[in-house]
């Protein structure tokens, strides 16, 4: 561009234009490029369903091994059907990477972890339900980091205090602790997440045109 | 223009085509549709200003399929990174210049 006269106010105004543009499209870049918030809602879910199902039938051991199955199924099903019905979506980055790195192995630990669990039926253990609470939290806060998101710090911070409070409370108040857990830890913040996206996808087409 | 100030390259400095580098260079690659809906261009004018940017050299361009449906991929070359290097720096000084 050979015209540039940067005395001139309308030609100083579209290069601020294009610093603004630069720096919303690089921060929209760096935004969680691919939609989970309904993972988060989906798992809520079918673990509260759990939690009925096991509170109506404590006796029965397969209780979590068919839920967690039957989570994985829905989980693929809803992918499927995405998959089919939508075009794919794709990028790469390094970010993106390192969040599904964080939770497809938080996921595979706390499956051996409760596998091993349930073969030595010691489902019932303080430590054995302070540990799930941990795992998701670790994931939550390293995937806060990650993205440098203060809301899922927060929901961190929720996991790790039902971690703790595991420890401190009776078991009268597990039920409480883990169905408060799935509800604001998983639910509402999968909700949040959802209504983000969107209104992030709304703001984005709104920032960019030729 | 004044001497001794630096040029803007007219290929980064369209609206979208800057849009689409900013946004590739914080990934490594991208499919057209990500793309399409960030900038919240349409298919022909993304298209139009892709292929400026690839006969530039700043973008490369791959097509596959995932499952059974075509994907385009985008990723930023060496010279896209340093055309939009450069461009930021003459983008200071233009607006440092013109403070």
């Amino acid at each position: 561009m050979t015209n540039l006269e940067p005395d001139n106010e309308i030609t100083r105004a579209d290069l601020v234009q294009r610093v603004a543009l630069m720096e919303s499209m690089i921060a929209e870049g760096r935004k969680s490029t691919v939609r989970f918030g309904w993972i988060f809602v989906l798992w809520g879910l079918i673990d509260i369903g759990g939690i009925a199902w096991e509170y109506r039938w404590p006796s029965f051991r397969w209780v979590w091994p068919i839920v967690m199955v039957a989570g994985f199924a829905i989980q693929y099903a809803i992918f499927a059907v995405r998959r089919r019905t939508s075009r794919p979506v794709y990028t790469n980055s390094v970010q993106s990477r390192s969040i599904a790195a964080v939770w497809s192995m938080m996921g595979l630990t706390a499956l051996l972890f409760v596998a091993a669990a349930i073969v030595e039926n010691g489902t019932g253990q303080i430590a054995f339900v302070s540990a799930i609470l941990m795992f998701v939290g670790m994931a939550h806060a390293t995937s806060a980091l990650i993205l440098r998101w203060p809301a899922q710090a927060a929901v961190a911070v929720l996991w790790w205090a039902g971690g703790i409070a595991t420890y401190f409370l009776s078991w009268e108040y597990f039920l409480s602790i883990f169905v408060g857990e799935m509800f604001f830890g998983m639910i509402a913040f999968g909700l949040y997440a959802m209504w983000l996206d969107r209104r992030q996808e709304q703001d984005g087409r709104a920032s960019a045109h030729a | 223009m004044p001497d001794g100030l630096p040029e803007l390259d007219p290929v980064v400095h369209g609206k979208l085509r800057l849009a689409v580098l900013s946004l590739l260079i914080t990934a490594e690659e991208a499919d057209f549709t990500w793309l399409r809906d960030k900038t919240g261009s349409t298919d022909g004018n993304l298209g139009a200003q892709m292929l400026k940017l690839e006969e530039a050299g700043y973008v490369a361009m791959e097509k596959r399929f995932a499952g059974r449906k075509p994907q385009t991929l985008y990723r930023m070359t060496v010279a896209g990174r340093e055309a939009l290097a450069n461009y930021v720096t003459a983008l200071k000084y233009l607006l440092g210049a013109a403070l």
